[in-house]
């Protein structure tokens, strides 16, 4: 494990700074490929900026929602700098709503964004599981296999290499449809099915999982559900033609 | 592919997702499990157990706490954010008195100055001294604050690197008193 890169005089928190690559990765990877579509790659670093500043202040915002009885007492924390204090659930879902509302005010077209954004996504989220990985962060549940890696005196499944292998497949099947010069949206939506077979398939092997109802994995059923709207997608386009 | 093939990989994938779901979920007995697992600084595990004495010369014993939620903070006097958020802590252990268990475990200082700076801020809750940094080294605290969030079954829940404010106290207490 190393959850803090000692640089010099300089220790940087591994997990943060792989986000980070991760995140800038992301927009450059999608900014190629939106450029190879003929759109202007600055668009997509934008949307991306923005829904990224739109899920940080939502995420705060709906912490100070939940926890309001705590705030009034303390309205300056409402801006405060404490880096737990965000609810990432609804922050995500509004850091999206606005970089869609981006690409509208744009009139950008959505298949060509969709496949930047899709594949530019998977790279980035292959990042942000080996630097899981570097950090000890998502943990795999106790095994015992020859692969497995000892943590805590646990040999445990190396699960975010599992997921950062099977999403690194996923974009490189995603980066092939697009050099293959296919019909817009269609790199999108494979990326889609990667992300949520890779989801379906590793989730079981981590450690701790948020649930819903009777011990299912949240992450699982929304990869299960990925999986499905994206061949209900890809059905979609083969009828078509 | 033709629609038909898509719609059958369409129809496998709703069956064999659903399947796999149901195959993967966690286990009801999820809490038990981690009796199964060592001592370990990490969600999941058990906490490793700590037996220190207080800045009041008491004995704290953390399995001895079995069976109620313990906020365990580490903290130093010389930690600016350790000070900011000692008031959140006090006013935890006010307001969960006999609920939650809150403690301070004080790191590598000499007992009269956290003795005096406790007087001083009004600290009531437990203050174990951990005076050669083996229970930090143990609880592998690398920077302060760090505080552990111990359910009843002495199974940590959360681990909050940096100082907690009222609302992330809220938040993570959620994880150990519902």
């Amino acid at each position: 494990m190393l959850p803090i890169l000692q640089i010099g005089p300089l220790a940087l928190p591994t997990y943060p700074l792989a986000l980070l690559i991760a995140f800038w990765t992301a927009l450059e990877v999608g900014g190629r490929i939106a450029r190879r579509a003929g759109l202007d790659g600055d668009h997509l670093y934008n949307a991306g900026l923005y829904g990224a500043l739109a899920l940080i202040v939502a995420g705060r915002l709906a912490h100070v929602a939940a926890f309001w009885s705590a705030y009034r007492l303390q309205p300056g924390e409402i801006i405060g700098l404490n880096t737990q204090a965000f609810l990432w659930g609804p922050g995500a879902v509004i850091g999206a709503c606005v970089a869609a509302w981006y690409v509208y005010r744009h009139k950008l077209p959505w298949a060509q964004v969709w496949d930047a954004a899709a594949t530019g996504a998977l790279v980035g989220l292959v990042i942000a599981e080996l630097g899981a990985f570097l950090a000890g962060n998502g943990i795999g549940a106790a095994a015992a296999l020859p692969w497995a890696v000892s943590l805590w005196g646990t040999p445990r499944h190396p699960v975010q290499l599992y997921a950062a292998l099977g999403l690194a497949l996923a974009a490189a099947a995603t980066v092939w449809v697009v050099r293959r010069g296919g019909r817009s949206g269609l790199a999108g939506w494979v990326a889609l099915l990667g992300w949520g077979v890779t989801t379906w398939l590793v989730e079981p092997f981590r450690a701790e999982s948020a649930t819903i109802v009777g011990g299912l994995r949240t992450l699982q059923v929304v990869g299960w559900a990925a999986v499905v709207g994206a061949l209900w997608g890809l059905r979609r386009r083969s009828s078509d033609r | 592919m033709s629609r038909p093939v898509w719609s059958l990989l369409l129809g496998l994938a709703v069956v064999v997702g659903a399947a796999g779901v149901w195959a993967g979920r966690v286990p009801q007995e999820g809490a038990a499990s981690a009796a199964n697992l060592p001592p370990a600084p990490a969600v999941g595990h058990p906490a490793p157990d700590v037996a220190l004495t207080t800045v009041a010369g008491e004995a704290f014993t953390l399995s001895a706490l079995r069976g109620k939620p313990v906020v365990l903070n580490f903290w130093a006097t010389w930690c600016p954010p350790c000070r900011a958020e000692l008031p959140e802590l006090q006013a935890a252990h006010e307001r969960y008195a006999g609920q939650v268990i809150v403690a301070g475990v004080n790191q590598m200082e000499p007992p009269a100055s956290v003795a005096a700076f406790a007087g001083q801020a009004g600290l009531s809750f437990p203050l174990p001294l951990d005076a050669r940094g083996d229970v930090s080294r143990r609880y592998a605290v690398r920077s302060l604050p760090t505080t552990f969030f111990i359910d009843r079954g002495g199974v940590i829940r959360r681990i909050q690197i940096g100082p907690v404010t009222e609302a992330t106290l809220a938040q993570a207490l959620q994880t150990i008193f519902p």
